[in-house]
């Protein structure tokens, strides 16, 4: 309700300027230092706002989010391994407006004009902008795995791809599940969000059936041949979880032809198998809103200048996060999170009409193993032709043979992690 | 040892001071190559839990443990492999924005 109130207040306080905005050819509002429209109130989202509020307080920043809190995709997986509570995991934006200043509105992003700049919203109303960050994160494809559905998703096949409900749906299977039972997770192929999360999801899994259902199995059957840290995920599931998880690579008939929900079975290239806890990550594209502005390539993503993220579709728009196409950047997190200070510092030059500082990006994605087992990837890039390009002889995966204290080390480093990026993005 | 003793002394100055008071980050390279740090160690306005707080430390000192982590002189878990990602130039403007911000 009081959501409601002061959404309503923050939508004629636009209204009374929209007028500003309507002709094309003025570059921003009278004595303004400009004003941004975000949409999405992701990692990306929320970090280019808190960060264009950072460099410059003046910038007038409205961020557009359909949900009232953020339910994290990293640490998701130990709520399946029941390791953490959804709670914890869930987090509000109240930071953003209270101590950065930021805009919240609650709503639907469902056209973007780029011509006249300005955002339209489900309940009508539209807000003008000098800048546009879309950052809408993944669309699922639910027709991509034949026999699933999104019906399918909400009963008895979870994605749990997008966290929140699923989450504690894909858990409650788990918990209801028998010893014995075998659990099948089916990854995509690339691209698409977080390319180590579903093996860390199998270790996870793994993890919570050794301490209470040791009789179980888990079983991959994946599109790909390859995935990320695998020889490192490899050599932990066999000291870790001896004989529970067999993954299958899409080249030995891994890749699911089809799905029945009615008789919790899986056919791919090798045969058709049963499952007690069925885990469908389906193929995925940029969220609808990129789609619908015309912001996506005809496979799905949106391509973007390297040097700052801004579209290769439309002026004064900017694409980041999973929704991108970023190079040799993975869809994840920091990944987002480090786009959005680029293009936070890029918006800011461009409404004073100064030259922007030059683009570096980072990544570290941590996964646990165990809980007492952390590995990671990490990685430097730097602006390329084919996108942002890794910096040679530097970054890459934990070292194959390590201590088990170090993998310890690397456990604590992820929580570390949480921590931080979860300070850094929402405030 | 040292980075112990810093990070205490930034914590005291950061609970000292007011949240809303933030500083505003400058448009160089510097400064917006420094912010990737914030994901792991945190910023001027919170401190990670396990990462070595690393703002407001001596530049002198911050300078020599990248340059030894990126030779590996020092051990690291994921900052030798970091640190790789920046000429040793580049690593001493990070000190020195990082000792000051």
């Amino acid at each position: 309700m009081t959501s409601n109130i002061s959404r309503r207040k923050i939508l004629a306080g636009l209204g009374a300027t929209a007028g500003l905005f309507a002709a094309p050819h003025i570059a921003r509002a009278q004595g303004s230092a400009g004003r941004v429209v975000v949409i999405g109130g992701g990692f990306g989202g929320a970090t280019a706002a808190r960060y264009i509020k950072l460099f410059s307080p003046d910038i007038d920043v409205v961020l557009v989010e359909r949900d009232a809190t953020y339910v994290t995709c990293p640490f998701s997986n130990y709520v399946l391994a029941g390791i953490r509570d959804i709670n914890s995991i869930t987090h509000g934006r109240d930071p953003l407006r209270q101590r950065y200043g930021v805009r919240l509105v609650r709503g639907e992003a469902t056209a973007v004009d780029t011509s006249a700049r300005s955002v339209k919203l489900k309940d009508g109303a539209n807000l003008p902008y000098d800048r546009l960050v879309v950052a809408p994160g993944i669309e699922l494809n639910y027709a991509g795995v034949p026999g699933w559905s999104e019906r399918a998703a909400n009963t008895v096949m979870p994605h749990a791809w997008k966290a929140g409900p699923q989450t504690v749906l894909l858990r409650r299977q788990l918990e209801a599940m028998a010893d014995g039972g075998t659990v099948i997770i089916a990854p995509p192929a690339n691209p698409f969000r977080c390319p180590p999360g579903p093996y860390e999801r199998v270790s996870m899994i793994a993890w919570y059936l050794k301490t209470r259902k040791p009789k179980s199995k888990i079983l991959v059957l994946d599109a790909k041949d390859a995935f990320s840290k695998q020889g490192l995920f490899m050599a932990g599931w066999e000291s870790q979880y001896p004989g529970m998880i067999t993954w299958i690579a899409g080249k030995d008939g891994g890749k699911v032809e089809s799905v029945d929900p009615k008789g919790m079975t899986v056919t791919a290239g090798f045969g058709k198998e049963k499952g007690a806890v069925i885990n469908v990550i389906p193929p995925q594209t940029a969220g609808k809103i990129a789609l619908d502005a015309g912001l996506a390539e005809s496979n799905g993503w949106c391509a973007v200048d390297p040097n700052n993220f801004a579209s290769r579709k439309a002026q004064n728009v900017y694409v980041l996060g999973d929704a991108s196409i970023a190079g040799q950047m993975p869809k994840s997190g920091t990944s987002a999170n480090s786009q959005a200070k680029v293009v936070a510092a890029n918006i800011v030059a461009s409404l004073r009409g100064v030259q922007p500082p030059a683009a570096v990006y980072h990544n570290t994605c941590y996964s646990l193993v165990t809980p007492d087992y952390g590995i990671s990837v990490s990685d430097t890039y730097r602006p390329g032709p084919q996108g942002p390009t890794l910096v040679p002889n530097s970054g890459g995966v934990s070292p194959a043979r390590a201590t088990a204290a170090q993998r310890k080390a690397e456990a604590e480093y992820t929580m570390g992690w949480y921590a931080s990026i979860i300070a850094d993005t929402f405030g | 040892m040292s980075f112990r003793i810093h990070a205490l002394a930034v914590a005291l100055v950061l609970t000292a001071g007011s949240a809303v008071a933030q500083q505003r980050i400058p448009l160089n390279d510097t400064a917006l190559a420094a912010q990737g740090c914030n994901v792991c160690h945190g910023s001027q306005s919170y401190l990670s839990p396990t990462m070595p707080a690393i703002r407001g430390v001596d530049a002198a000192t911050l300078y020599t443990a990248l340059i030894e982590l990126k030779t590996d002189k020092r051990p690291s878990t994921i900052m030798g492999r970091i640190s790789r990602g920046y000429s040793d130039e580049q690593l001493k403007a990070l000190a020195d924005y990082l000792s000051k911000n």
